[in-house]
């Protein structure tokens, strides 16, 4: 059987660097749909947009990695979300309601990880669980309201530091701080070990409900950052917040180049691919294309994006 | 090759993908820019009033179209999309933005879209503070009141009345059981069940309604803050075979619920006013250098009952069906 070496090669570079040559593809398309794309106020636009479902696909990205999935990071965002409104609305310390608020992003996070584990139960089922029950909790702790009132404390994130938002500053640097720990660190190594094959790492003596259940932790993390981005650009809490959002993460992480088989992906194409994302919302706003159909086209191209990971690979063992 | 067969597929799909780069925007006049631009941010475009409202909007700025363009994105009821979107139609400097909130949450945005120059419309629901020029809406306050008072006529003062809320955070909410519940403070004699945030979505009242049906707690008529959920209501008692009560709900937008209630399904509707053209012809005199008298357009709403019904809908003909 004739492999043909080119096609090979090509394909693997393009699985590889899928989020990047999508983007320049949407790029091209965006020079000849829109004249508003390439302006300097969109683009401060697209990087402030970016950092919500960039923080959440960064999280995302080590629970994919490990072959898992969690559709629960938007109810997750909206109880963290009006944790933190009623606390400021309160009058409670910036940083200690933060913290606090981290603290939860962190449990809820771990104790997905350990009832997928322990307790032997697919994430998606799992997730789905959580994405139901975390919802109604936020409903009930804001008794279904809103809550705003605080003021601008949460400001600050969103001031310019030499042309970026302090929010995309955050992204930046969890970007940054999760390509080392999951390239450098054993960490990172088990978790891809995990998501390769969870027979062989066990058996390699990788603790793989521990590796799972910090992998999800960390994903918690990164939902827990990302309310408080959320909480600083709509100046509120609200219960019926995040809606749908894990989709977007989701996505991010697939056209990123990820594999939702586990064990393939990185914190870069993740970027790539929630800027991608963030991007093609942006072209249809700015094309003033009708919403439904916006959302038929971003099912496309993740569905594009999930079949070219999963071309000439074998499922996981 | 064995590898170019797996090609066609991602090949088909990306011929979809791109078929469709063609116009898709039919919520747009076709954009001109030799003429100001009006933009409009719309909370959803998915339940029956706002597809009215978008009708009705859209309709209007067709007559001026030699005057201005016009854009409108939907949020489908996510705060921080609505967010994203006013920010996206800020950068092609519209002259007049028109935001129907989401929530509060849009007040950041919008304010800033009002510092950058914009004459700021806000229609059918409001934002603290005034940095914004003019709301058109109706009065979802003194609606839930006027609804409260015919309640209680209905039960000449006594009895029970469940009320199915609409969406738990959002503002018209409030309002049409805020003031439900004051007007009924006249009357010791009624009491209300506070019932569940269905949406605003027959479906979800529906639901409720039977699992509430179940619960076999007596009650004498229901009060559901929009017609959808009225109509959910209602299906849910005629399958139990539950004897009729007295249903009042509020937007009176569809050609159903007037329907239901020439039958004597429905008691009473009241119509919850569409700010769509009245916001655009004050958007048109702002260009124009005309600005209106009060910075609150409240528009007046209607009852609608068995008796009005037929009148009202001679008076409106633009109901969804």
């Amino acid at each position: 059987m004739a492999e043909s070496r080119p096609w090979n090669t090509a394909l693997r570079l393009l699985q590889r660097y899928q989020g990047l040559a999508g983007l320049a593809l949407l790029f091209i398309a965006a020079y000849y749909l829109s004249g508003d794309f390439f302006s300097a106020q969109n683009w401060v636009n697209i990087l402030k947009q970016l950092a919500i479902p960039g923080v959440l696909a960064i999280g995302m990205t080590f629970v994919v990695l490990t072959g898992g999935i969690d559709l629960s990071v938007g109810s997750h965002l909206a109880l963290l979300n009006v944790i933190l409104a009623t606390w400021a609305k309160h009058g409670a310390n910036t940083w200690l309601s933060c913290a606090y608020v981290i603290l939860w992003g962190v449990i809820i996070g771990a104790f997905l990880g350990w009832l997928v584990g322990r307790l032997r139960m697919q994430p998606f089922i799992v997730t789905l669980g959580a994405m139901v029950t975390l919802r109604g909790i936020a409903y009930v702790y804001s008794d279904r309201s809103i809550v705003s009132g605080f003021g601008d404390r949460f400001d600050a994130l969103e001031k310019p530091l030499l042309g970026l938002p302090i929010s995309g500053w955050i992204l930046i640097a969890l970007t940054l701080a999760a390509s080392f720990i999951l390239s450098k660190t054993v960490f990172g190594r088990r978790i891809y070990a995990l998501g390769g094959s969870e027979t062989a790492a066990t058996y390699s003596g990788v603790p793989v409900n521990r590796i799972r259940i910090a992998a999800y932790a960390v994903n918690g993390l990164c939902v827990a950052i990302a309310a408080i981005l959320f909480t600083a650009r709509s100046s509120s809490g609200q219960p019926s917040a995040g809606l749908g959002y894990e989709l977007d993460a989701i996505a991010a992480v697939v056209v990123g180049g990820a594999s939702l088989f586990g064990g393939v992906g990185d914190a870069f194409g993740t970027f790539v691919g929630a800027l991608f994302i963030v991007c093609v919302n942006n072209l249809l706003q700015l094309r003033s294309v009708d919403t439904n159909i916006a959302q038929a086209w971003k099912g496309v191209i993740i569905l594009l994006a999930v079949y070219m990971q999963t071309i000439g690979r074998k499922r996981p063992t | 090759m064995k590898n170019l067969r797996s090609y066609i597929v991602p090949s088909v799909f990306a011929a979809f993908a791109l078929s469709g780069c063609g116009n898709s925007d039919k919520t747009a006049t076709a954009e001109n820019p030799s003429l100001p631009l009006i933009a409009f941010a719309q909370a959803n475009s998915q339940d029956p009033w706002r597809q009215v409202f978008d009708k009705d909007i859209k309709q209007e700025a067709d007559k001026h179209s030699s005057e201005f363009s016009f854009t409108e994105q939907e949020a489908e009821d996510d705060p921080k999309k609505q967010i994203d979107e006013i920010e996206t139609l800020m950068v092609k400097k519209p002259k007049v933005l028109l935001v129907s909130p989401v929530t509060e949450a849009a007040q950041k945005a919008i304010e800033d879209a009002h510092d950058a120059g914009a004459y700021v419309i806000l229609l059918d629901r409001s934002i603290p503070g005034n940095k914004w020029d003019v709301y058109v809406g109706g009065d979802n306050y003194a609606i839930g009141k006027m609804a409260g008072e015919y309640m209680a006529k209905k039960l000449s003062g006594k009895g029970t009345v469940l009320m199915i809320r609409g969406i738990a955070d959002a503002v018209p909410t409030k309002e049409r059981g805020g003031g439900f519940m004051d007007a009924l403070k006249a009357f010791p004699g009624i009491t209300v069940i506070q019932g569940d945030d269905c949406g605003y979505q027959r479906a979800k009242a529906q639901t409720f309604m039977e699992n509430f049906l179940q619960s076999k707690k007596p009650f004498d008529a229901v009060y559901a803050h929009n017609d959808e959920m009225a109509i959910g209501a209602y299906l849910a008692m005629s399958q139990a075979n539950v004897p009729a009560k007295v249903i009042v709900g509020i937007d009176g937008c569809q050609k159903e619920v007037v329907q239901d209630i020439k039958d004597g399904k429905i008691a009473a509707t009241f119509r919850y006013p569409q700010p769509g053209a009245p916001a655009v012809d004050i958007a048109a005199d702002f260009l124009k250098g005309k600005k209106p008298s009060s910075n609150k357009v409240l528009l007046p709403t209607e009852m609608v009952t068995k008796e009005t019904a037929d009148k009202y809908l001679q008076e409106h003909p633009n109901l969804a069906d």
